[in-house]
Formats: structure tokens, sequence, C-alpha cells
């Protein structure tokens, strides 16, 4: 390892401490302490902090008046409540509106998405490059970086466009919002020039700050331009938040509390976890496509080993960040349903039900393409041969457990079929349709997924520790342990005692998962300290394997654009769940057929967009050759 | 079979079923944890709490 790279002074470490505390300062963290200070977070109690609030009229009480325009006792401040647009105050352009925002929104979305991951894990990358030496981790992230810079301009393009159209067609929702969220605003939009800033000195100051502590300089931009990119992901999931479940407002809508009170709804931080994991398996997903792509379009040995490489590391971006996934969608889940009873049951009991069986299939699908990409990418090694016998056993958990997943629990019958059938449910495939036998479908799925990732992982290495044959045993056992035990706690309390230890028991299986995981890892990396090395042979893949590369960011932007599309519609006929009704002409949750045909249209406009990005990226690495005339010394 | 084969493969077995008593345990904690943690007792009569 070149010593100039290592080298940092006590008056650098110093600098290099005080950026990485600035950026926590720019990032939610640093907010967060902020307005913990001055907002006494914490005080108020649970109970407090997810009653529902809006015009909920109980039972024998007076109904609220619902345009209250009022003074508290002792405040200058107005209250001004949400306004009640009636049909005529939305703009009728001819197609539906709710369609535009639908497509601009979930491009927008979409394109933020991957800017937002990509610079998250090229950081790491980078960071590794520069702790091992090794300059092949520091090419591969900057051509990460590369991939993903139109991408910026691409989410800028939507996001104006988004603003646009929001202000144009929902003019009284907007109005509305910007009242409420005031001059955070003006926050987010001061965010861009920051992560504008930081972006492109980070880009382009990569060959300009490559070694020594220039190299630290260069890391702690890259650390702040995830900072700033970030805080604005946590800023505009407040906006979405709020109008699932408002807070920081009366029942009438009109703003009685600080910006912090805004923003720190129930849902907030759920969804923040949410997207920010699915970003990161997301933006892995597309750069591996990349990857796939350069692999298949090229002959050359040299660089199909690059891409092959790139693409092993794009797949264990996407499928490492997918794993702890399916359990941040469970506590936002678990926080809805705590929030209110009713939007819970729309969003999983109701017509969207159906949705989360065609969740199944897609999750199912990125499950099964990134474990045989894990299983093609053992021919790379000769010390694969080990463990490919085991390859049959996961692939048949996998294809079972993916089978239960999609199983419905009710059908879509006619008056005959249910009468042949004797009930809506069937007598043995009916029980596989609640949530019990998915959680444990599920689980088993992630763990034989990341057992295919630990055995892909020891292909090319021998241990030589002296406990090996312990420490294996110790590994078998979890796994056969943990396996027995997810399903014991699906069955006996998933169909034998009441609900509450139903729900309850899901929390111990995804322990259980957790449990594999970590102890996987933490087994491996002791057992391999030092371990003996076989040879990997980059590039030595089978071309079908990159289709998987290619299928995962299909199913990613399919899975996105669907349950964008739940969680939308959860709010059922209003703008701000319970304080704004919507009154426009598209205040209903559409069909699941119109909502599968716009989101099949938001996923093709993405893909074609990708392509442009990946043909961009080529675009500024070719070099046209001197015409023949020139070379002899004249333009002709 | 020799005697060192015999004691390997003893050595073995008796590492694979002290791992498998170790992991048990563990995983019978967890899951007493996590249920009680949520209020809930880990039965095991089939009876669903009160």
């Amino acid at each position: 390892m070149n010593n100039d790279t290592v080298q940092i002074t006590g008056r650098n470490r110093i600098v290099l401490w005080i950026s990485l505390v600035v950026a926590l300062l720019f990032g939610s963290g640093g907010m967060n302490i902020a307005y913990a200070a001055d907002a006494g977070v914490g005080s108020d109690s649970v109970e407090a902090r997810i009653a529902p609030i809006g015009r909920v009229q109980i039972e024998g009480q007076e109904p609220i008046p619902e345009n209250v325009v009022s003074k508290t006792e002792g405040e200058e401040k107005e209250l001004i409540a949400a306004p009640r647009p009636s049909r005529g105050d939305y703009p009728d352009i001819g197609v539906s509106s709710r369609a535009v925002v639908w497509v601009l929104a979930q491009m927008h979305l979409f394109f933020a998405a991957l800017v937002l991951a990509v610079p998250l894990f090229v950081l790491v990358i980078e960071l590794m490059g520069f702790k091992t030496g090794d300059e092949r981790y520091d090419d591969m992230a900057h051509e990460f970086m590369k991939i993903s810079l139109t991408g910026f301009s691409i989410t800028a393009i939507f996001g104006g466009s988004l603003a646009l159209a929001l202000f144009v067609l929902y003019p009284d929702l907007m109005g509305y919002m910007m009242r409420v969220f005031g001059a955070q605003w003006l926050v987010y939009a001061g965010l861009f020039f920051l992560e504008s800033f930081f972006l492109y000195t980070y880009y382009y100051g990569w060959k300009a700050m490559r070694y020594g502590n220039l190299k630290w300089v260069h890391l702690t931009l890259g650390l702040l331009l995830n900072a700033s990119g970030m805080t604005i992901m946590v800023l505009s999931n407040s906006w979405a938040t709020f109008m699932m479940a408002p807070s920081g407002v009366n029942e009438v809508g009109a703003v009685i509390g600080n910006i912090w009170e805004v923003m720190k709804g129930p849902l907030w931080n759920p969804i923040n976890l949410h997207r920010f994991i699915a970003n990161i398996a997301f933006g892995g997903a597309v750069v591996g496509a990349y990857a796939a792509f350069k692999f298949l379009s090229t002959s050359d040995p040299a660089k199909r080993a690059h891409y092959d490489w790139m693409g092993y590391t794009s797949n264990f971006i996407a499928i490492l960040a997918f794993l702890p996934l399916p359990f941040a969608g469970y506590w936002l889940m678990a926080e809805i349903y705590a929030y209110s009873q009713q939007m819970g049951i729309t969003a999983m009991g109701g017509i969207l039900a159906w949705l989360f069986i065609v969740q199944a299939v897609l999750i199912g699908t990125i499950l099964l393409a990134g474990n045989f990409y894990l299983w093609s990418g053992m021919s790379r090694t000769e010390g694969s041969v080990r463990y490919q016998p085991l390859i049959k056993y996961i692939a048949f958990v996998l294809v079972i457990c993916f089978l239960t997943w999609v199983t419905p629990h009710t059908l879509m019958l006619s008056a005959s079929e249910i009468a042949e059938l004797g009930g809506s449910h069937h007598h043995i495939l009916g029980p596989l349709g609640i949530m019990p036998a998915k959680n444990i479908a599920v689980n088993l799925m992630l763990v034989v997924t990341f057992l295919s990732f630990q055995l892909y992982r020891r292909s090319d290495k021998i241990a030589t520790v002296s406990w090996a044959k312990a420490g294996n045993a110790l590994l078998v056992a979890i796994y056969v342990v943990a396996m027995v035990n997810i399903i014991f706690l699906g069955v006996y309390y998933g169909y034998f005692t009441n609900t509450v230890y139903k729900v309850g028991s899901s929390v111990a299986q995804v322990g259980s998962t957790l449990v594999v995981i970590i102890a996987g890892i933490v087994i491996d990396s002791l057992m391999f300290r030092n371990a003996k090395t076989l040879p990997s042979h980059w590039g030595r893949i089978p071309d079908r394997s990159q289709y998987a590369l290619f299928a995962l960011p299909i199913a990613f932007t399919w899975l996105m654009g669907l349950m964008g599309y739940v969680r939308s519609s959860v709010k059922t006929h209003w703008h701000v769940y319970t304080v704004m009704k919507d009154n426009s002409p598209d205040n209903f949750i559409p069909t699941i057929g119109y909502a599968g045909n716009m989101i099949t249209i938001v996923t093709v406009l993405f893909l074609l967009f990708v392509l442009f990005m990946f043909w961009i990226a080529n675009l500024s690495a070719t070099k046209q050759s001197k015409p023949v005339g020139a070379l002899e010394g004249g333009a002709g | 079979m020799d005697d060192k084969d015999q004691m390997g493969t003893t050595t073995t077995m008796l590492a694979t079923v002290a791992a498998f008593v170790l992991v048990l345990l563990a995983f019978y904690g967890l899951d007493h944890f996590i249920m009680a943690i949520q209020g809930l007792p880990l039965n095991l009569d089939l009876s669903p709490a009160g």
C-alpha cells in the first residue's frame, strides 16, 4: 500500500472530524438534536403521538365545526382551517389530473431513489478502496457515479414538472401544504444548491483528490453529498406522511404546532427507514443492470472480468439491502394500523389486499433472480463444488415458500364455483392465504437467500482456524433451529392462539431471521480470517446469469410503483387524511387493472430513461477517431 | 476406523450436540424475551392469554 495514502497528520485528522460533525449537522441527525432541544421531544406519550386527529365525530358528542377561523386564547396567530375545494375548483385539462401527477411523481421518485442511493454505496466502496489500497474499488465507485450523474438532471426535471403540475392541477391542496410547511420549502430548495455543489465537486474532483490526505477531503465531500441528499429525502417524506397521518394541526386542519410537530407524524420515521433501505436495494439493482449490459456487449476478457465483478458487487448491495426491507415494511404497516385501523384494513384487508399477492410475486422474482445469480457465480471458483449439492435444497425451499406466499386467502369465484368449493376459502389452501403462512414463507426465503450468499462467499476460501469444525456445527445448528423456530412460531401462534399472539410472534420470527444473518456474518468473518484463498476467475460466469441482473431492476421498479399506489390510496377520498377532503373527479381508489396499467407505463418509461442514462454514460467514454484527411495535415 | 478417527468423530458429534443444545436454549430465551417485551408470556399450553 502506498504510504502517502494512509498518512494523516493530527491537524488533518481534526479537520476530518470537524467535517464529519458538520456533515452530521447537515443531516437529519443534527436536525433531530436541534429540534429535540427546543421542542422537548420525548416528553409526549406514545398515545398522544399516535392519537388520530381529524374530523372524527364521536357518537353522543357535538360535531366539530368545519370552517373554523378563530383565535386561541392568548395568541395573536389566526387559525385557518384546511380549504374545502368544490369540484369546480379543480382545473379540467381534458385528461385525468391524477394520471398526470401519478406519472410525474412516480418518475421523480424512481430517479430520486436512484440518485440518493448510488452515492451512499459509492462512498462505502471508495472508502474500501482507500483502506485496502486496491484501486479497482476506486475505479468502480467512480464508474457508478458516472452512470448516475445523468440521473440527477432527470430527477430535477421530473421534480420541477411535478411541482408545476401540482400547483396547476391542485392549487388549493398546494396552497394548504405551503401554509402548513411554511419556510421548510425554502430549506428544501436551499438543500438542492448544497447537494448540487457537493455532487459536482465530488464527481469532478475525483481524479484531483485521489491520493493521500486529499482523499479524505474527497470522502468528506461524498459524506456531505449524502447528508444533504438524505436530508432532502426526509424532508419530502414528511409531506407524504403528513398527508397520510397529519400532525401539528387540529381537527379541521388549522396549524397549531410548530414545523417539527408537523413533520414528526407517526409514519415519518417508518417511511424514512423503509425508503432509505429500499433506495439502496433499488440503486444496486439498476447499476447491476448496467454492469450486465456492459458484460454482454463486450468480448474482451479484461472488460468482462471488470463488469462481472461490478455486477456481482451491485447484486451484493441490492440483495444485502433487500434482506432487512420486509422488516422495515412490517414496522411501517404496524404504525399504520396503530395510527388508524381503518387505514390498515383498507391496505391489507380490502381492495388493496390483492396487491400484496402481486407484491409477493415480485418479491419472489427478486429473490429467485438474486439466488440464481449467486448460484451461477459459484462457477467462478473450483472451491464451490463443496457447496453445489446444497443448491437444490435451497431452490426447493424457495419455490415452496414462493408458492405459499402467492396463495390468496379468498378467490374471485362465480356463485357456482363457490357452491362447488363449499365456500370462498379452499379447505386445504385457504389456511395458506393468511399472514402466519406468509410470515413463515418470507422469513424462510430470507434465511435461505442468506445461506446462498454465505455459500457463495465461502466458495473461494478454506478456513484455517482450529475451531472450524465447531464453528460450522454452531452455524448449522443456528440455521436448523432458526428455521424450526420460524415454522413453530408461525404454526403454533398463528393458528392455535388468539390474534395478539399471532402478531407478537411475527416479531420473534423476524428476530430469528436476524439472528441467522448476524451470526452468519460474525462467525464467517472470524472463521475465515487468514483463510486459504482459492483462485477466482472473474468473467467466468454463464451469460444467462446476466439476465437475472436485468430482472432485478424491472421487478424492483414495478414493485416500487405498486407499493406507491398502495401507500397513496390508503388515504381514500382525502387529500390530507381526515382534515382535507379530495373533491376532484378522481377522488376514489382506482381499480387494480387501471393501476396495473399505470404502473406498467411508468415502469417502461423509467426503463427507457435508464437506457438513455446508460447510453450517455457510454457516450462520454467514446472517442471519435481522427479523420484520415486530418491525420495527413488538413481537413480537406 | 482407528482410535484417532474414532476420537475425532466423537468430538465432532459432541460439538454438534452441544451446539444444538446451546442454540435451542438461546432461541427459547429469544422467543421468551421478544414475547415478554410485548407483554405476552410465552405460554406453551395452547390456551390464549387472558
